[in-house]
């Protein structure tokens, strides 16, 4: 924390807003969003104000103007060109929106208030990042901003946490998360709760220690971290070899945005891969809180509860998705659960007040494993050793998945990728990645599909397949329609129940780990996705 | 579960050496190495390279050796970047960086071929009454398979020679057999230029180009033939063989 720093930001901007002519924008004049607004998820349909636009990360909306039956008719509005590509990743961000302003962040970190419209900028954000950047140069991306009063929230490829003005994205506070230098990144969406912003750390493919923070949206003062490594002697790190060294460089990324029930009072929030990635030699043991679930409180930091997915992980499969939350009948009585697909190949469901394990099926062709052992733990079939394991991208991964309440469907994207896992020798130098192997992937035989999965025993309900492995999210909604999108660039409308393709547009670049948002403006319901160095947004004809 | 289970497939493992501060590539010509390489190259330098390595808004990668280049040159401007353009520097493991260097090499091997037994002028006139339909050379011919008119700095003799005999050994994405089928039951066949969930690229046997959309076909065949014809030994003799080898050896990039 770099108090002294901060306070000068403030002044200079306060300084500058005083002295320049008034902004012209279009918010309204009241303090902005308050956290009841984004407590209050999809009550009012012209905003979308977190990540997966509700606290639940169900990313289903109640908008229903367009249905299975007119879905043919969407047509293009407008597209917003970034001006520049993300080398070997994608545009992955989701755009908040409020009062008719989309407030996007970009790859680079750039980042832009954009007329809902016209898809014209307001304003633009570029922040000048250090030409040794280390995790933040293989991911060069950022999946969206926070929002609170009216001040936005993003994190950067150096490892930063800034607040900017929504009226001119001008910075008001910039605090330090960790150094980059060392391996640190951030590329997630920050999640606003009343009073904190909280967020996560990427670089766990570097010698690092991951971490969930909450800061102060006032004054970017850390209210409480949690390291998803423990220290020496703490619980969890009986599950470590003695070895301080060991524990702090031990990885587990925090990297993907998280959930909140705020009955509950819980933050739900994966967790990465251990380090080295693909050679455990060195850390035998389960490896806590890699590749796992925590449940924070969100008052604290304190952990609740925890549940690993992949204990002890050798192939890279880190557990950042967006935990779903529902609450649905199971075996007779309500339960509050919260559900994911894993890029380890098993969905799960799990009970978010306790932690206990309700459900653990395959969702993919899988050979590592095919079932659960009564603790919950894979029971190891194919190490990788011998070949054709899901690849280190895995069997889904952070892209965000999306639940319909109404059908009870858990939709994803699901890959079935073949990989050969030879581990190596990791090398330490700070700034350097120390992954401990490498891997081969057969590139001719990946392919995927968008699934649609029942919750209560994780069968396959319908599926549609995409030619080559692909990284597009998903969202839906009440009218009956999932949107998601492939690898060859095409955007695409599902009806829900069923799997029927019933639209697509092709958007001339991959959608890569991006998910739809959708909104009402004006009285129509408009429809968002990134692609490659662009944002379109559809909607129905205006005729 | 409903859906197919991935097939099981035996893969090359390789042992790794060890990489670091290396100035030999330790995976010359290391065929999963090559393979792993060209997966890491498409992720992450096909956008500005071309997905053939062979230009687009960045340079043509496969003329480097041509030039003159060595492995560790290579690898060293992926490592450090080129100051003043936009290709940046990599911090990503030195075995990912020479995985990567072996596929671009292996596409763009100056083959030494020239000292090869065989008459090249024979050759030459076997390959334009045989192969030139199909096959772009030094100033004419089709456009069904691969330009041949810079192989010779491109492919060994030996990969030149399994390619005639069995061509359906090796094939180039882009160069794909596929057989679109209409409602009608007409059939439409020839290579694969690109595909997605919804429609299918191709160059038909007229050497047409020609856009489908999966809606308006009774279905697309993806045979696991070459559309190049085996030539045997019984079909080309040995001799013949050196010859167009020979020739194809001289082939160094004049079109």
């Amino acid at each position: 924390m770099r108090r002294a720093r901060t306070s000068v930001w403030v002044a200079t901007v306060v300084g500058l807003a005083l002295a320049g002519p008034a902004p012209v924008t279009a918010q309204d004049d009241d303090a902005g969003v308050t956290y009841d607004d984004i407590l209050a998820g999809f009550a009012d349909p012209t905003r979308w104000l977190t990540y997966s636009g509700d606290y639940s990360g169900q990313r289903h909306s109640p908008l229903t103007q367009i249905t299975p039956a007119n879905a043919h008719r969407l047509a293009p509005a407008w597209t917003f060109q970034t001006g520049f590509d993300t080398r070997g990743r994608g545009f992955e961000t989701t755009p908040l929106v409020l009062d008719g302003v989309l407030y996007v962040t970009g790859s680079n970190n750039y980042a832009w208030a954009i007329d809902a419209r016209s898809g014209r900028p307001f304003w633009q954000y570029r922040r000048q990042l250090p030409d040794d950047l280390t995790y933040g140069a293989s991911a060069p991306v950022n999946r969206g901003f926070g929002i609170l009063g009216d001040r936005l929230f993003m994190v950067t490829l150096d490892a930063h946490l800034l607040a900017l003005d929504r009226a001119t994205g001008s910075i008001l506070w910039d605090v330090v998360l960790a150094d980059y230098k060392v391996g640190y990144a951030a590329t997630l969406a920050p999640l606003v709760l009343d009073g904190k912003v909280i967020v996560g750390i990427s670089g766990g493919e570097y010698a690092t220690r991951g971490f969930i923070d909450a800061y102060d949206p006032e004054t970017g003062e850390q209210i409480w971290r949690f390291y998803t490594i423990p220290g020496p002697g703490e619980p969890g790190s009986e599950t470590w070899p003695d070895d301080p060294l060991t524990l702090a460089r031990g990885g587990s990324g925090t990297w993907m945005n998280g959930s909140y029930d705020p009955e509950l009072d819980l933050i739900y929030w994966g967790t990465g891969n251990p380090n080295p990635d693909y050679n455990g030699d060195s850390r035998p043991g389960d490896n806590l809180y890699s590749n796992s679930i925590v449940a924070l409180e969100a008052e604290t930091g304190a952990l609740r509860w925890h549940f690993q997915f992949t204990p002890h992980d050798l192939n890279d499969w880190d557990s950042n998705h967006v935990p779903v939350l529902v609450d649905l009948e199971w075996e007779g009585e309500e339960r509050q659960v919260v559900m994911l697909a894993n890029r380890n190949g098993f969905f799960y469901v799990l009970d978010r007040e306790t932690g206990e394990l309700l459900l653990g099926e395959p969702f993919t062709g899988t050979t590592w494993a095919r079932e659960l052992d009564a603790a919950g733990r894979p029971i190891i079939l194919n190490d990788g050793s011998q070949g054709c394991l899901p690849d280190p991208w895995g069997s889904t991964n952070f892209y965000p998945p999306s639940f319909d309440p109404n059908l009870e469907l858990f939709f994803v994207t699901a890959r079935e990728t073949c990989a050969t896992f030879v581990k190596q020798e990791p090398e330490y130098v700070p700034g350097r990645q120390s992954t401990g192997g490498v891997i081969w992937i057969d590139q001719d035989q990946g392919w995927s599909a968008l699934r649609a999965l029942d919750p209560r025993s994780g069968e396959l309900e319908w599926e549609f397949r995409y030619p080559s492995p692909t990284f597009a999210g998903v969202m839906s909604t009440a009218s009956g329609l999932v949107f998601a999108g492939d690898h060859e660039g095409n955007f695409i409308a599902f009806e829900s129940a069923t799997g029927k393709d019933l639209w697509h547009y092709q958007t001339g670049s991959r959608i890569w780990g991006a998910g739809a948002m959708t909104f009402m403006l004006d009285g129509r319901q408009m429809v968002l996705i990134p692609s490659g160095s662009t944002l379109v947004a559809f909607a129905l004809p205006l005729d | 579960m409903r859906h197919t289970l991935l097939s099981a497939v035996a893969l090359l493992v390789l042992a790794a050496p060890t990489v670091a501060q290396q100035t030999a590539n330790p995976y010359d010509s290391d065929p999963a190495a090559m393979r792993a390489g060209r997966a890491l190259f498409a992720n992450r330098c096909a956008e500005c390279h071309g997905a053939d390595a062979r230009g687009f808004s960045g340079p043509d990668l496969t003329v480097l050796w041509a030039e003159g280049t060595s492995d560790e040159r290579v690898f060293q401007t992926i490592r450090s970047g080129v100051s003043g353009s936009i290709m940046p520097s990599s911090t990503a493991p030195d075995n990912e960086i020479w995985a990567m260097v072996a596929y671009v090499k292996s596409i763009s091997t100056v083959a030494a071929a020239l000292d090869a037994p065989g008459d090249p002028e024979r050759g030459q006139e076997l390959v334009q009454a045989r192969c030139t339909r199909c096959h772009y050379v030094a100033g004419g011919g089709g456009y069904l398979g691969p330009d041949l008119s810079r192989i010779g700095a491109v492919r060994t003799r030996e990969s030149l020679m399994r390619s005639i005999r069995e061509p359906a050994a090796s094939i180039q994405p882009g160069y794909r057999t596929v057989t679109l089928v209409t409602p009608s039951g007409d059939r439409i066949r020839g290579v694969a230029k690109g595909e997605d969930a919804f429609s299918v690229q191709i160059l038909d046997t007229r050497q047409q180009l020609r856009g489908y959309m999966k809606s308006d076909l009774a279905e697309v065949v993806r045979e696991p033939v070459s559309l190049m014809p085996e030539f045997t030994s019984a079909r080309l003799p040995d001799e013949d063989l050196n010859d167009i080898v020979r020739y194809l050896g001289t082939l160094r990039g004049n079109r």
